[in-house]
């Protein structure tokens, strides 16, 4: 422990910020689709229609009880054999580490996503859903114009909370030997031997990163609750 | 306008209408009386499908409520409705409030939307309010924005469920007020609702309901002079003898 070299963060900074960017990309590809995904499965499982409310929720209960690094594995090594052997082809599809990080992580995080958007709606009062009806409007309009902008509204600061799990969840990625912040960082402390400078830094970076943005959650958080 | 014939609902086994058949003519203001959990509100809300039923008829302006083929959105923009707790979209200003059924449903311009939803803010006397959001204005207030914003849709008829009922008193007038002034405008309105005063000004029938039935129709002063169940004359000693 005696000559640590935190020289090794400066001249590996290239590197590194572009894991950091990767990392901040795939968190973002994954609230968004997360959330956009999550919003329909919500939508589906308080459908009146049973099969697909059903279809729905073993869709989300599936997900929400596999833990996440096995279904990036999943992903990464299953379902490409999977899809030979339906498909009748003669090699699995190359989907490659990044993409398949890209998908999976869509898909997982839209069931907990859809947990909070399914409350968010039910967070609505029936006569709401009533007023818009009786106004005239089509399912499809008051989901879009009367009951989700509130539902959202409502759980932003759940939504936002998630998203930050998420970001820390990304570096799981890492072990698909993708190049992700936490993945570059491992990759420079095994070559240049620098563990604990690295590792260090990459602690404190995603410190910084996760505890500002949530106290700019709670800041919300108490700006929507005054507002209300 | 409004035909309502032999209309049965239930929720699971129990039955919250039974065998209810009435009827609102054009121009006709009906008002809709009886103790809670009588099924009023419940029978006003199958009037434009937002409950449905499981027997019997129903058909506003010739078109029938029941049926499946039935393009109920079209149907209910027809049909105003004014909601116990206002439901108002927190979310929209009033002016939006007033314009989204226009624009969406109508296909009116935003332009056209506007002056005419400015104009029923303006009969109901709040045009002062329209930048407003529903949050800042007061339970009377935001009913008749309730009232104007059912009014911009240019219905055929207004069913009224409870309107005052979730007002402070001091309110109660200002909303009735607006409602007085529609009827004797001649709109067709179905009203439940518990203000004999206003009844006895404007209805031309009276409802009475009791578990599910409707016990009474009879004009307003057959109704207020001479009921003929007990039911009717009991509801009527409870809620008259101050």
């Amino acid at each position: 422990m005696g000559d640590l070299d935190f020289g090794v963060i400066e001249r590996s900074l290239p590197y590194l910020l572009k894991g950091l960017q990767y990392t901040v990309q795939l968190t973002l590809a994954a609230a968004l689709g997360g959330t956009i995904f999550g919003t329909l499965l919500a939508m589906a499982r308080l459908s009146s229609f049973k099969p697909l409310a059903l279809a729905a929720a073993g869709y989300v209960n599936l997900m929400r009880s596999l833990p996440l690094l096995l279904v990036i594995f999943w992903f990464y090594f299953l379902v490409p054999v999977l899809a030979q052997t339906v498909m009748g082809w003669e090699r699995p599809p190359q989907i490659g580490a990044e993409r398949s990080a890209y998908i999976t992580f869509i898909m997982f995080e839209a069931a907990y996503f859809c947990e909070i958007m399914r409350a968010g709606i039910q967070s609505i009062s029936r006569g709401q859903v009533g007023a818009a009806y009786a106004v005239g409007l089509t399912y499809w309009q008051a989901m879009k114009l009367v009951i989700l902008p509130q539902a959202f509204r409502n759980m932003l600061p759940v939504l936002l909370t998630q998203s930050i799990i998420l970001f820390q969840d990304v570096s799981l990625v890492s072990l698909l030997n993708v190049t992700d912040f936490v993945g570059a960082a491992v990759k420079i402390a095994q070559r240049d031997s620098r563990i604990v400078e690295m590792y260090l830094f990459v602690a404190i970076v995603y410190f910084i990163l996760c505890y500002t943005l949530s106290f700019m959650v709670k800041r919300l958080q108490q700006k929507i609750a005054i507002v209300r | 306008m409004i035909e309502i014939k032999d209309v049965s609902k239930w929720y699971g086994s129990f039955q919250v209408l039974s065998h209810c058949t009435t009827h609102v003519k054009k121009g006709e203001v009906v008002v809709v009386c009886g103790p809670s959990g009588s099924g009023k509100s419940t029978l006003i809300k199958t009037v434009n499908a937002l409950e449905p039923f499981q027997k019997g008829e129903i058909s506003v302006d010739g078109i029938s409520v029941g049926d499946a083929k039935t393009d109920l959105p079209k149907l209910r923009a027809k049909i105003g409705m004014v909601f116990q707790n206002f439901e108002l979209f927190p979310h929209m200003k009033i002016r939006e409030n007033l314009t989204i059924g226009q624009i969406k449903v109508l296909g009116r311009k935003p332009d056209e939307a506007t002056e005419r939803g400015l104009k029923m803010l303006d009969r109901v006397g709040l045009i002062a309010q329209k930048d407003k959001y529903p949050g800042q204005l007061s339970g009377g207030q935001q009913q008749r924005v309730a009232i104007a914003r059912a009014l911009s849709m240019d219905p055929i008829a207004m069913l009224f469920d409870e309107p005052t009922s979730a007002l402070d008193p001091e309110m109660i007038n200002e909303v009735l007020d607006v409602m007085v002034e529609l009827a004797e405008e001649g709109m067709t309105m179905m009203c439940v609702t518990h203000e004999m005063g206003f009844a006895r000004r404007v209805a031309h029938r009276v409802i009475f309901m009791d578990q599910g039935a409707i016990v009474e129709d009879a004009t307003k002063d057959d109704f207020f002079g001479k009921p003929r169940s007990e039911r009717a004359q009991l509801f009527l000693s409870k809620i008259l003898h101050h």
